[in-house]
């Protein structure tokens, strides 16, 4: 890997700066306190699709593994249970195994917002909110005119998207409309790799989650936030949600994530607060990283102490940054943003 | 050779549904709801025609073996180009459907490497840049100075490229064949 300096892109960075600066305008004034956090922890929450990185405390004769955190998230559940209130986060955070590329770095800028008393569609409300007053902040006097509906659109890669209100669609009905497998199809892992097959793709030695993953992406992806509006789709498979609480269906979580022109910015669910189903998944979790020959690291058991604390219902949602800053500065790329980049 | 999708890297070929293509741009995405993944547009080297596929990272991905050899660009019809291998003589075409715009830019003579697998040409990599001359261009209007004013002007091959104002007419220029764009005078 080498440095690089990009000094052109220099006015993207000024813009980045005032999406950044709009983000956290609208949360201040909204009530959300700012915490922040350590990014090197000593345990993490078991995710078994995210690596990370790990490095040594040494102090004389003491080492001590810390590791750097993936997301806030064990952090602010901590302040959450013992009574910090709504509050958000704006910094750095790491996944190890995602190279450089479009939409992705190993090191990247998270904004993580928790608000209590709400469920899912709550933080909806939110970040439709917090879109606007973006865009409007972000707008030069200039080129704002009289019309209100037209000061509510933003133009990115040649589309106009009016922040007026969300494209709602649930997985269930996007896997229907878009890539015409069935709600039948879809739950049951037999019949969905046995679709996902005639459909081409490969399952062998494949899990549900590896072939659903691809088919969203395929078949999916490419048509959220493309029909003039951002796209809010919801209700995911009970397996991609770790973290989240179930719908009464059994079989769908609590969670949206939303996107502009095929850009997916932002992940949401309702909090579960379940300690006993919390442990349970985290178990669950954990034995998938070692299946899958993830880097072991201590579980965060604090976690599960402040949810037996107690926690009431609460939402969060992580957005990224650097593709937020994307839109508003209509740049293709994570990197079109950065002054500094490893390649 | 067999090797895991996540490492595509651009101007790889593979085998991809019994058809051999080119990458044309490999980049990684993790939807973060199961395994990572390897977006890839692909060129069909039969058609020409471009498809995006997701590769899981740890897919099983056929890259093919190929040679590529320095050959020396003849002529061109309506649908082939034909290049010649300068140590055994051989001749090999190409059709133009598969190696797309940047043809226009080449002359009798130029130098690029055509790659082969199994003996037979699958595509070819442009020159990063070409040397042509101007044999049509106009004049710049008088008191036309707006500084990166451009014009059109026609090269030998019969390509047009835009290029500064203050350009002549039977000037040589190095143009960048894949971009079609001007890099500077000779």
């Amino acid at each position: 890997m080498k440095i690089k300096a990009s000094y052109n892109n220099i006015g993207n960075y000024k813009r980045y700066l005032k999406v950044a600066e709009a983000v956290t305008n609208y949360l201040n004034k909204s009530g959300y306190l700012r915490i922040e956090l350590p990014v090197l922890s000593p345990s993490l929450i078991p995710e078994s699709y995210l690596e990370v990185f790990k490095t040594e405390f040494k102090y004389l004769d003491k080492k001590e593994n810390l590791y750097l955190t993936p997301s806030p998230e064990l952090f602010l559940k901590r302040l959450l249970a013992y009574g910090v209130g709504d509050c958000y986060y704006l910094g750095k955070s790491f996944r190890n195994n995602d190279p450089s590329a479009t939409l992705h770095s190993y090191e990247f800028t998270m904004l993580e917002f928790y608000k209590l008393g709400v469920d899912y569609m709550g933080i909806a409300d939110e970040v439709l909110k917090m879109l606007q007053f973006i865009n409007n902040q972000v707008k030069s006097e200039k080129s704002k005119v009289k019309s209100e509906s037209q000061n509510l659109k933003v133009l990115y890669q040649n589309q106009l998207i009016s922040l007026e209100k969300w494209e709602k669609i649930s997985i269930t009905e996007a896997f229907k409309k878009y890539a015409e497998i069935s709600e039948k199809e879809l739950f049951d892992h037999e019949l969905f790799l046995k679709k996902a097959h005639k459909k081409g793709y490969r399952i062998e030695g494949f899990s549900y989650e590896d072939v659903w993953s691809q088919i969203y992406t395929m078949e999916i992806e490419p048509y959220l936030g493309n029909n003039g509006y951002p796209t809010l789709i919801y209700d995911y498979p009970k397996e991609f949600v770790a973290l989240a609480k179930l719908n009464k269906d059994g079989k769908t979580a609590q969670r949206f994530e939303f996107y502009i022109a095929g850009v997916e910015l932002g992940d949401c669910y309702t909090e579960l607060t379940d300690w006993k189903e919390q442990e349970k998944r985290f178990k669950a979790e954990g034995r998938l990283r070692k299946i899958s020959g993830k880097t072991t690291h201590r579980i965060d058991n604090g976690y599960i102490e402040a949810l037996k604390y107690g926690l009431g219902q609460c939402s969060g949602i992580a957005i990224g940054m650097e593709r937020l800053g994307m839109i508003f500065s209509n740049t293709k790329s994570i990197s079109d943003l950065k002054l500094i980049t490893i390649e | 050779m067999k090797t895991n999708a996540g490492n595509l890297k651009k101007g790889e070929f593979v085998n991809h549904l019994g058809e051999v293509w080119q990458v044309q741009k490999a980049d990684f995405y993790s939807p973060g709801k199961g395994s990572a993944l390897m977006k890839a547009r692909l060129k069909n080297l039969v058609s020409g025609k471009n498809v995006e596929y997701a590769y899981k990272s740890n897919e099983q991905v056929d890259v093919l073996d190929v040679q590529s050899v320095e050959m020396q660009y003849l002529y061109k019809d309506n649908e082939n180009l034909y290049l010649m291998d300068e140590r055994s003589y051989n001749q090999f075409s190409l059709p133009i459907a598969i190696v797309g715009d940047v043809c226009k830019f080449f002359k009798e003579g130029d130098k690029m490497y055509v790659y082969l697998h199994e003996d037979k040409p699958l595509t070819l990599r442009p020159p990063m840049s070409v040397k042509l001359k101007i044999i049509e261009a106009e004049d710049a209007a008088k008191g036309d100075t707006v500084s990166g004013a451009k014009k059109p002007v026609k090269l030998e091959t019969g390509a047009m490229v835009m290029v500064p104002i203050f350009v002549k007419v039977g000037e040589t220029i190095s143009v960048n064949p894949e971009t079609g764009e001007y890099t500077g005078r000779v």
